[in-house]
């Protein structure tokens, strides 16, 4: 091997373990993908075979009939795309309101929200659900997203971030006669593009990934979304596992396009270059 | 920049005198740069407070409530004082439960800590084939949570994929989800294996956030990897450390997904994760007032850890 | 100016969402149901017959994943917004009758004359399992019953003829499984015999139907007090614990964790004795099924039968007005019409009385085994009826984890049990 080529891989030892730790992480991905286009035999065929007798492509197509699988695609798409949008606006918003205000309930109003990380969802179920039962949001869009369009894991990450940002060049703004707002908008949030991109990313697969909340609120067809239609393929004792994971291969499609799209936004840094302390 | 009534106001400010008030201004605060930044900032946070408040803070009290009563979801509730609490404490199945939490977090979260820095520093590394490195190691983030227990529970299988490994070595098979010892254990690799590269995310947002020019500066003061580590990465690295470390601890302190449908808690219990005891004594057995007691013992449980994990770390000098 | 645009269209859209309802409000009857694809693909067909007949008041239908549908019911009774009708088990009725969130059953809006005239139509004994106080207040659809499925391939392998040495006893169980086992080294690579380990509801029914064979039950007349750990209670655990521990023909290692689905080891022939449900038959399909034979379950006392049932049945929400718990009414009595067509598409045996006889069911009952699963039926118990049911189930699940994975004495092990189960029963 190019010895240029090991030594910037700092070396045998950190290949070896990024080598170790990538087949571990994708070992899971392999018999996932394999199982998909496997009989429904196949699947849990043991001692395990990687590759199936005859590749049955047919499994994708058959699973989507199972259910309005377009339907809860897309619910799940819509709904994580605009709980996504309202985090990233909300959170980074509250951040900066907490990480470079003074106000009076300042620390009150952070711990407040600090302690809604702390429970579960499972107790506020039932009254989380009379709460949207009251706004007329059952069974609705609106019920799906509005409980959902801030996030406390949010907040906090877009605070801890925003701190980071000096003074001196939000003072400087503020010399330069601009808005609040403005200088939110201008100068705070393309300065924390990597923290933005993380909490995108990560709450688009939280979102797209809800099961229980949804699970209460849907009570038709064309509400559910792709977790909800997951479940589902379950029946008493039997299940078409084959199919299931191909589905599950096609769910992770959207967020392996989302990272690839954030990718470059962790790749660009910022450079806050000049600016010294 | 066009001249919007906060252009106006920021000129007027910086001149160090107020205007004259416009009539359709009502500003009973006073004019002060520092009123008008108090305000601003009030209103920053106000419609996340407002969200809050409605969707997350007021079920959170009302459950509290809902914990001094009996409640079984179909007959309203009855006033029911301490019982619930008292409950708890003679239920053996509350106590092991509320441990099983307790191992379950820390076994995720410690080595979380540290395993998703080092991802993030590897991955920060200028080498060939970084994207896709990068790629393959955030891969489990995509991954359904409901798929990740299925496919796990079937590497797990005593002739599934682990165990097929291990024979390789000359291990020998173990039964991991259906021996005591080694199911929790089990499922804490599970819930590593998801937290590095996602906490792994953020550490690299964090780490991209440190301007390259202060590495640059020591480099040529002749300071080697290992120091700079220390003395540069790890400090403005700081806010982003207590950041994963609370939130891993949080949301490890939720997890019941994987032991529902993994191991349904067993075996002997060994598995049942509080929240799981939660949900099962509120749904499955319909006694709502006891599931709310307990999760208002783990709230503060989780909330007393959380303060004094804050302030451990403001004495060690992070804000 | 952008900025202005955008922020506005944000508003709009928000606005719109807010008040738009994903489906239409029109509906009028509402029914749901679990998931259990045959099942929920008859009930589609049935809904779009009543759908065609019946312009004027269209049911919508919809199905949610099994575990966690009842869960969601409850949620949804307690906040009033249940569907009209639901599909329930027959093992939580008491969960809802109890609390009043079940509306009774007239029998008279469902063509017969009384509840007694209306029970002539049904097995006997299956409308019980769905009454309280006297009233009935669901009606099944479903009727189900555990019976032994054997290996006819691995009976002739060891020298055995399925069709007269298939075991009729408990103990017999063990005998013939000790011909039948197969082992490498310290490893079983073939049980000989198992219980489904996965749920505290499978171990239940397994459970019950012993202690009862022995001559006892769960909870006393009363219902008030545990009984479990009676000498019958001892006995049934012993039974139960047996084949892992005194014939070991049984892993007792193969469970929840290892199997995907309960009734897995069976046709890949890594169990050769194995008690599932008469589904399975449909379940496994005719090539599996050509190697199998379905005999009834095994007995303490072979003179004196018992056998553990459970069912799906129908049932209505109280809280919508008597107009419309008439309509539901109709729509039971649509989809209970047809017995046989059940069975051909859903594969579970329907509790009709004249079942057996119906034209069209001789093919089944030679090929499928239905004379077995009807005999089994007819010889059935439902589960004990409780209100806290799954605690009892659970904490019975967990006594019997103790004396089969940690070789716990079985009384020890019941009295704790008991002890569980009379804090769970006990008046709040």
């Amino acid at each position: 091997m190019n010895k240029k080529l090991l030594l910037r891989w700092g070396g045998w030892g950190i290949t070896v373990l990024t080598v170790l730790g990538i087949g571990v992480t994708l070992l899971p991905y392999f018999w996932m993908v394999s199982s998909s286009l496997k009989t429904g035999a196949e699947v849990f065929e043991l001692p395990i075979r990687w590759i199936p007798q005859e590749v049955q492509w047919a499994n994708f197509p058959n699973a989507l009939s199972r259910g309005s699988f377009g339907t809860y695609f897309f619910n799940s798409g819509f709904v994580a795309i605009v709980v996504t949008a309202s985090n990233v606006l909300f959170c980074s918003l509250a951040g900066y309101g907490l990480a470079k205000f003074r106000f009076r309930f300042r620390e009150l109003s952070f711990r407040l929200i600090l302690s809604t990380l702390m429970l579960p969802m499972e107790i506020v179920l039932v009254p989380t659900f009379l709460v949207v039962q009251q706004l007329g949001l059952v069974n609705t869009y609106g019920g799906l997203i509005v409980p959902l369009a801030v996030d406390a894991f949010g907040i906090f990450l877009m605070r801890q971030f925003i701190r980071d940002i000096p003074d001196s060049l939000i003072e400087a703004a503020r010399l330069d006669g601009c808005s609040e707002f403005g200088i939110f908008w201008r100068i705070i949030l393309p300065n924390c593009k990597p923290a933005l991109g993380a909490l995108a990313l990560l709450s688009f697969r939280d979102n797209w990934d809800q099961f229980l909340w949804p699970f209460i609120v849907a009570a038709s067809d064309a509400l559910k979304t792709f977790p909800l239609g997951l479940a589902q393929m379950e029946g008493i004792d039997s299940a078409a596992y084959h199919e299931i994971m191909a589905l599950a291969v096609l769910g992770m499609i959207p967020m392996a396009i989302l990272f690839l799209f954030f990718q470059r936004a962790f790749v660009r840094g910022i450079a806050l270059s000049g600016l010294k302390e | 920049m066009p001249r919007t009534r906060g252009v106006v106001k920021a000129e007027a400010a910086v001149a160090g005198s107020s205007p004259r008030p416009r009539p359709w201004i009502a500003w009973p605060w006073g004019h002060s740069r520092r009123s008008r930044l108090y305000l601003a900032g009030f209103f920053f946070v106000l419609p996340a407070l407002i969200h809050i408040a409605v969707f997350k803070f007021y079920p959170l009290l009302q459950a509290f409530q809902l914990s001094f009563y009996r409640y079984d979801l179909m007959s309203p509730p009855v006033f029911y004082g301490l019982a619930n609490y008292q409950a708890l404490w003679e239920n053996p199945l509350f106590h092991q439960s509320f441990w099983v939490s307790v191992k379950y977090m820390f076994g995720v979260s410690i080595p979380e800590w540290f395993l998703a820095l080092g991802l993030a520093l590897l991955l920060n590394r200028a080498m060939p084939g970084r994207s896709f490195i990068r790629l393959a190691y955030f891969f489990p983030i995509a991954m359904s949570q409901i798929v990740v227990a299925m496919v796990w529970k079937f590497m797990y299988h005593p002739f599934g994929l682990v165990n097929t490994i291990l024979e390789f070595f000359g291990v020998g098979r173990i039964n991991w989800l259906s021996t005591e010892e080694t199911a929790l254990p089990a499922l804490i690799a599970i819930g590593i294996w998801r937290g590095i590269p996602l906490f792994g995310v953020i550490y690299l947002a964090g780490l991209q956030a440190i301007p390259k020019d202060y590495h640059e500066a020591a480099m040529m003061d002749g300071a080697g990897a290992f120091q700079r580590f220390v003395h540069i990465t790890i400090p403005l690295l700081l806010p982003t450390i207590l950041f994963v470390m609370v939130i891993s601890l949080l949301s490890a302190v939720k997890v019941f997904l994987n032991p529902l449908v993994m191991t349904g808690g067993g075996p002997s219990g060994t598995t049942r994760v509080l929240p799981y005891f939660i949900y099962e004594t509120g749904f499955t057995y319909f006694r709502m007032g006891e599931a709310a007691a307990a999760s208002t013992v783990l709230f503060v449980f989780v909330f007393a850890l959380t303060l004094i994990l804050l302030r451990l770390l403001r004495r060690g000098g992070v804000q | 100016m952008q900025r202005n645009f955008t922020t506005h269209s944000l508003i709009a859209l928000a606005a719109a969402l807010l008040c738009t309802p994903a489906a239409s409000q029109k509906t009028d009857i509402t029914w749901w149901e679990h998931s259990n694809p045959p099942h929920n693909n008859y009930s589609k067909e049935l809904v779009a017959e009543w759908n065609a007949k019946n312009p004027n008041s269209p049911v919508q239908y919809e199905f949610f994943a099994m575990t966690p549908y009842f869960n969601k019911l409850t949620a949804a009774l307690s906040t009033r917004s249940a569907a009209d009708m639901f599909t329930i088990i027959d093992t939580l009725m008491p969960s809802y009758t109890t609390k009043n969130t079940l509306a009774p059953i007239r029998p008279e809006w469902l063509g017969y004359k009384n509840l007694d005239d209306m029970k002539k139509n049904y097995l006997p004994r299956a409308l019980e399992g769905y009454s309280y106080q006297g009233k009935l207040y669901a009606v099944p659809v479903i009727a189900s019953v555990f019976s032994l499925y054997i290996n006819r391939k691995h009976f002739q392998e060891a020298g055995l003829d399925p069709d007269k040495d298939y075991p009729r006893t408990w103990d017999d169980v063990g005998r013939v499984g000790r011909k039948l086992v197969k082992m490498e080294g310290n490893k079983m690579v073939r049980e000989g015999f198992d219980f489904a380990m996965h749920s505290s509801t499978w171990t239940m029914w397994y459970f019950n139907s012993l202690i009862r064979q022995n001559g006892g039950e769960i909870l006393d007349a009363s219902g008030a007090k545990c009984t479990a750990n009676s000498e019958a209670g001892v006995k049934a655990m012993k039974i139960r614990a047996m084949f892992v521990q005194d014939y070991k023909i049984s892993d007792p290692t193969v469970s929840f964790a290892t199997n995907a689905l309960p009734a897995d080891d069976l046709p890949k022939g890594r169990v050769s004795m194995f008690i599932t449900h008469a589904g399975s038959v449909a379940q496994f399909g005719p090539e599996v099924m050509k190697d199998m034979k379905v005999v009834p379950y095994p007995q303490v006392n072979p003179q004196k039968p018992i056998v553990p049932i459970y069912g799906f049945a129908l049932a209505v929400n109280p809280q919508i007005p008597e107009a419309k718990q008439r309509l539901v009414h109709d729509l039971i009595k649509h989809v209970a019409k047809d017995p046989k067509a059940w069975y051909e598409k859903v594969s579970y045996p329907y509790p009709a009385s004249n079942f057996l006889t119906l034209p069209g069911i001789e093919e089944a009952r030679k090929t499928r085994y239905l004379d077995v699963f009807l005999k089994d039926i007819t010889n059935g118990r439902f589960v004990q009826r409780s209100p806290q049911i799954i605690e009892i189930n659970d904490a019975i699940h967990r006594a019997m984890e103790r004396v089969v994975l940690r070789g716990e004495n079985p009384k020890s092990s019941l009295d704790q049990a008991c002890k569980e189960i009379n804090a769970a029963i006990a008046p709040r």
